[in-house]
């Protein structure tokens, strides 16, 4: 700590070279005779030591920092020339511990300061942090929900329509089927008619007039288009059944893949030539769900892939492959069938959107499916290309 | 540290506590009182109405029987709040502190901040407070308002450091004080350097020769 502020002041530090030479020469005057000043070693700092010189201490504090050593003709002005000299190294060992002060006291504070700002910095990155953190929660906040609230919604909405659907089944259900007995009731009433034909003998004029054979042709004919038609109605309430959830089975531990194997079991049945089914299935861990509902997604979408095929108008096949990581469960359903245009895949999920002629499809399929996969707090995305084939990605989370 | 070479052994003590608590009272009822063989002038850094800016320092010193010089020099801190880089400066490589407390009930706070102080600048400087040869001065205990002497031992029964009561102003308790800090720091650093069995030395000796009282 030599540059201390409370060191032991030298007389070399004190009183540098000209302040030496500024006082020396004046002293010299004032004495009317040579003189030296110095150091506490006895060291000369300025002039010449006269002969027979007199050495008077200089004292700060205790003891002498140096000397003045000169001659005067008598002593009182030698003691008074030191006493000046005394003073001014007062005045100046004053001077320099205050300012030497001033700057440990200024490095000091400079250093509280830095400290301070230190501590200041740190709570701020700390503050920082936590607001970030808590943005970051109210974001996830708001998204979970937002899918909450999305799921209620869908909730709600399959609710209203399975209940319009389920009631419009079971008033359409009762009409279909006394008109379905009605018509197979008149089928043998057109059979009875033919047999008239044979109980007139050869007396057809009448007959023949009427052109009865045309009749008895067509109406068969009329009557097994409006069986078909019966038959499509049947089904398309049989679809808005499933669709409306009527029948609600209980969760169950199931491997989907045993899902997908039943699904694509009951299309192969259905399948026309030149389209087959792979099925690329890895171990899957146990999922709680609702088997029936999974059942009648996975068949929806499988015999969607095989009608995009049929609709190419050539061969092909469905790929179907399962997986599993400690995220959840990933279900892939590809066709190199048809594919479709942007603007159909926009509205591919939306219910009674379909592109098949009138009687071909209600537009439920997808539509299901996809309530069917929010029901599992699951995802499913479409990635088609026109004539490309389509890839529907089922993803189910593993549970929390 | 005291600083020391062979010839000389300087101990720097340090008169602490808050804003005109009477620090440069003291030092300057020491230097009309003492009489030891060496004595300086007190010089009084700047000073603004008459509150102490950088510091004052008395320097004292007496040659022990061995011929080594043992110089004190004593200083005072300023006590304003807003000084406290100069107060640690001046606290430095402090080898004792005189804490000078006001008595004045109305300025505990201003004793305890100012001790808290005390003890934290230690620390900043390196000064290990636990070791520090520490006397506590209770000054201007006349005054009407003043904390009674009874309550204030019993509030430091439990602390390690002697207490003074003092009145600087009539130079009352003064010198007991400086006893007090000078045979605390004759016992922290007698062994260290050696000042009984090398330098004729006890603490008797020590402390007399400081104050400049007949051996």
């Amino acid at each position: 700590m030599s540059q201390a502020f409370d060191r032991e002041w030298q007389l070399g530090e004190l009183l540098d070279g000209p302040l030496l030479e500024q006082f020396g020469a004046n002293l010299r005057t004032l004495l009317a005779s040579e003189l030296a000043i110095s150091d506490a070693a006895g060291q000369t700092l300025w002039g010449i030591a006269p002969p027979d010189a007199q050495r008077l201490p200089l004292i700060l504090e205790l003891e002498p920092i140096g000397y003045l050593l000169g001659h005067a003709s008598d002593s009182g002005r030698l003691t008074a020339a030191r006493n000046l000299l005394q003073i001014q190294l007062r005045a100046q060992v004053r001077f320099r511990m205050a300012s030497t002060l001033h700057l440990e006291a200024v490095a000091e504070d400079f250093e509280s300061l830095r400290r301070e700002h230190a501590r200041l910095s740190e709570s701020e990155a700390r503050y920082k942090a936590l607001s970030a953190e808590l943005e970051e929660r109210v974001r996830h906040q708001v998204a979970v929900l937002e899918e909450r609230q999305q799921m209620l919604y869908q909730a709600e909405k399959l609710a209203s329509v399975g209940q319009l659907a389920a009631g419009m089944a079971h008033e359409i259900n009762n009409p279909l089927g006394f008109v379905r007995s009605n018509l197979s009731t008149f089928t043998k009433y057109l059979e009875k008619l033919g047999e008239l034909k044979t109980a007139l003998g050869e007396d057809l004029a009448a007959w023949q007039t009427l052109d009865l054979d045309f009749v008895l042709e067509d109406g068969v004919d009329l009557l097994q288009e409006s069986a078909k038609g019966l038959e499509r109605i049947a089904r398309i309430v049989a679809d808005l059944k499933s669709f409306s959830n009527v029948d609600r089975a209980s969760e169950e531990f199931t491997d989907l893949n045993d899902c997908l194997q039943q699904a694509a079991g009951i299309v192969e049945k259905q399948l026309p030539a030149g389209i087959n089914i792979q099925l690329d299935l890895l171990p899957l861990p146990r999922l709680i769900c609702l088997p029936g509902h999974i059942n009648q997604l996975f068949f929806n979408v499988i015999r969607n892939a095989m009608q995009a095929i049929q609709d190419a108008g050539r061969p092909g096949s469905i790929r179907i492959s399962s997986e599993a990581n400690e995220a959840g469960i990933a279900i892939r359903i590809r066709d190199d069938g048809i594919g479709m245009q942007p603007a159909q895949l926009e509205r591919a999920f939306e219910p009674f959107y379909t592109t098949r002629p009138v009687g071909a499809g209600v537009g439920l399929g997808l539509s299901t499916a996809r309530n069917i996969v929010l029901a599992h707090s699951g995802r499913i995305t479409l990635d088609s290309q026109p004539d490309g084939g389509t890839t529907v990605s089922i993803f189910f989370p593993a549970p929390p | 540290m005291p600083e020391s070479d062979p010839r000389h052994l300087t101990f720097k003590l340090v008169y602490y506590g808050p804003a005109q608590s009477g620090k440069t009272t003291n030092l300057l009822r020491l230097h009309d009182q003492l009489a030891p063989e060496m004595k300086g002038e007190v010089m009084t850094m700047e000073t603004k109405d008459d509150r102490t800016l950088f510091f004052d320092l008395l320097p004292l010193g007496f040659r022990a029987p061995s011929g080594l010089l043992i110089k004190f020099r004593l200083f005072t801190v300023p006590g304003q709040v807003a000084h406290d880089g100069t107060r640690k400066a001046v606290l430095s490589r402090a080898d004792g502190v005189v804490f000078v407390a006001d008595a004045d009930r109305a300025q505990e706070t201003n004793n305890g901040e100012s001790f808290q102080s005390l003890a934290d600048n230690c620390a900043r400087v390196g000064i290990d407070f636990s070791q520090l040869p520490l006397v506590v001065q209770f000054n201007k205990c006349d005054l009407p308002t003043a904390t009674p002497e009874s309550e204030v031992r019993e509030r430091w029964a439990s602390a390690p450091w002697p207490l003074v009561f003092s009145i600087a102003l009539t130079g009352f308790g003064v010198e007991p004080t400086l006893a007090t800090l000078l045979r605390s720091v004759y016992r922290r650093f007698a062994d260290e350097y050696a000042l009984a069995s090398q330098h004729g030395l006890d603490e008797a000796a020590f402390v007399a020769g400081a104050m400049g009282q007949a051996a």
